[in-house]
């Protein structure tokens, strides 16, 4: 469960990018957030593992505080909270392997991974999930010689391979071809059915989030302009998330 | 403003010319003397090729140990002064201090060295390691400051520790930068130790300088000419290793 109250950042120099957001996510729950860009989805996915450090409210992640929690205890919770980004932000010379390994980082011992090892276990965990994002044998593979569906593909494993109970994907399809959109939405909605994963997923096409959310939550200009089932979202609601000009 | 400049820049142009001596008639009048000089070290006495070439050996020897020693010292130093990892207490001050430090010819770090150690090439080593240490630690602060935000954040939201987002976010995307400017501070410390000899600290130079005094002129066009095949042979290693790094 994940809870959000009276969220607030300020980007500086003086933005309000997230003006004040009440939220609870339950368990399991695939969530759109729907908004136009500068909506303020990037930055409040941001603020939930702290990538972008909140100017007020709080934010509760399985009970335990994110916000103001000490560096050990806030690398504890970033551990359960996988991320994947509209820019897929892997490490491009390093191979596919090791850029799933990375997602182990939390767990592993840290001492050995400073000289690149990681256990047998770690290993296992991160073949496991390339196989389950269908790369099973691109491992060897460095990084920037796939597609950008795949790359997409090799940093969802990379957040799978955190073991987490949450992941946010940050405008997970719009650096990639649109014929590309719907296999990796579909990727993560059999993430979040198999392994009850709570998804939260930052969009800015309606259609997709109509096809995959089990709660749409609409943003503009860093509120919550609507949060209900997608048959809920009709032509008015679309027209106050997106304004005047669709 | 810019006719001024340009006047004031002439201004400052004529009189360095008149305060230097600069005089292309006394130029000309040398020309028969450069003709001379070069006429006298022709041919050139192949009978010290063997002390030439061991000099030659020890010049690298001390520009290979001098840079790979360096290259190591300035990793740290590198990490301390870049901006976008390092805190501002500890960043500002690096800086100044690296600026100072390099701002000192490795010539004149030899002269010092030379005077604490004693001759031969071991001071020259450290004259090497003085200079290039902070001149690398520059660059690879620069390139630090260049890298992609990216990977930073996706490793950070992994839940891994500062070290461990410097080895798999940060290290990935310098490591080739930073081999190339170790292979190019390589080629230019072999051309800077060609004169350490000159003061004491061993290599080439010492037998250059010693041909000279002794107004031995065709040993010395020998030394020269291995001088230039050594450099010539460095460079193109060097930059056919560079050109693959990239």
């Amino acid at each position: 469960m994940i809870e959000v109250a009276g969220l607030r950042v300020v980007l500086p120099p003086a933005v309000v990018a997230v003006d004040g957001i009440e939220l609870t996510i339950a368990s399991g729950e695939f969530v759109v957030i729907l908004g136009r860009s500068g909506a303020g989805k990037t930055t409040f996915l941001r603020a939930l593992n702290r990538l972008v450090e909140p100017t007020a409210g709080t934010v509760r992640v399985g009970g335990r505080a994110v916000t103001g929690a000490d560096p050990a205890t806030l690398r504890g919770l970033r551990r359960q909270i996988g991320m994947v980004f509209q820019q897929f932000n892997l490490v491009r010379r390093a191979s596919v392997l090791d850029n799933v390994l990375a997602g182990r980082l939390g767990w592993a011992r840290p001492l050995p991974t400073l000289l690149g090892r990681f256990g047998a276990e770690d290993r296992r965990i991160a073949h496991e999930c390339l196989a389950q994002v269908g790369l099973a044998d691109f491992a060897a593979r460095r990084a920037d010689t796939l597609s950008g569906g795949e790359q997409q593909r090799v940093a969802i494993a990379r957040a799978l391979a955190q073991a987490p109970s949450v992941i946010l994907a940050d405008e997970p399809t719009a650096s990639l071809d649109p014929a590309l959109t719907g296999s990796i939405m579909d990727l993560l909605k059999t993430i979040n059915v198999r392994r009850g994963l709570t998804l939260i997923v930052s969009q800015h096409q309606l259609e997709t989030a109509l096809t995959y959310a089990t709660r749409v939550i609409g943003f503009r200009r860093g509120r919550v302009v609507f949060d209900g089932a997608p048959s809920a979202l009709t032509p008015q609601v679309a027209a106050t998330i997106y304004g005047e000009h669709r | 403003m810019r006719r001024a400049a340009i006047f004031v820049a002439l201004v400052v142009l004529a009189w360095t010319a008149w305060d230097t001596g600069a005089d292309p008639v006394r130029l000309g009048r040398g020309i028969p003397w450069i003709a001379d000089f070069v006429r006298r070290m022709l041919p050139p006495d192949l009978r010290v090729l063997p002390a030439a070439l061991l000099g030659a050996i020890k010049t690298v020897e001390i520009a290979l140990l001098g840079t790979a020693v360096a290259a190591v010292l300035a990793l740290p130093l590198g990490f301390l002064s870049a901006r976008n990892v390092a805190a501002p207490a500890i960043f500002h001050p690096a800086r100044v201090a690296l600026n100072f430090f390099r701002s000192v010819d490795t010539l004149v770090y030899a002269l010092v060295f030379v005077a604490a150690v004693g001759l031969g090439p071991f001071p020259g080593v450290l004259a090497v390691v003085a200079y290039t240490t902070t001149s690398l630690a520059k660059l690879y602060s620069e390139a630090i400051e260049g890298i992609d935000r990216g990977p930073v954040d996706a490793i950070t939201a992994t839940g891994a520790t500062r070290l461990q987002v410097l080895r798999f976010g940060v290290l990935p995307q310098v490591l080739p930068l930073f081999l190339s400017y170790v292979l190019y501070r390589l080629e230019t410390n072999i051309r800077a130790a060609t004169v350490l000899g000159f003061v004491g600290a061993g290599g080439i130079g010492f037998y250059l300088q010693t041909y000279l005094r002794m107004i031995d002129y065709p040993a010395a066009s020998t030394v020269l000419l291995v001088t230039v095949a050594m450099v010539m042979v460095v460079d193109a290693i060097s930059s056919r290793l560079r050109a693959r790094l990239v």
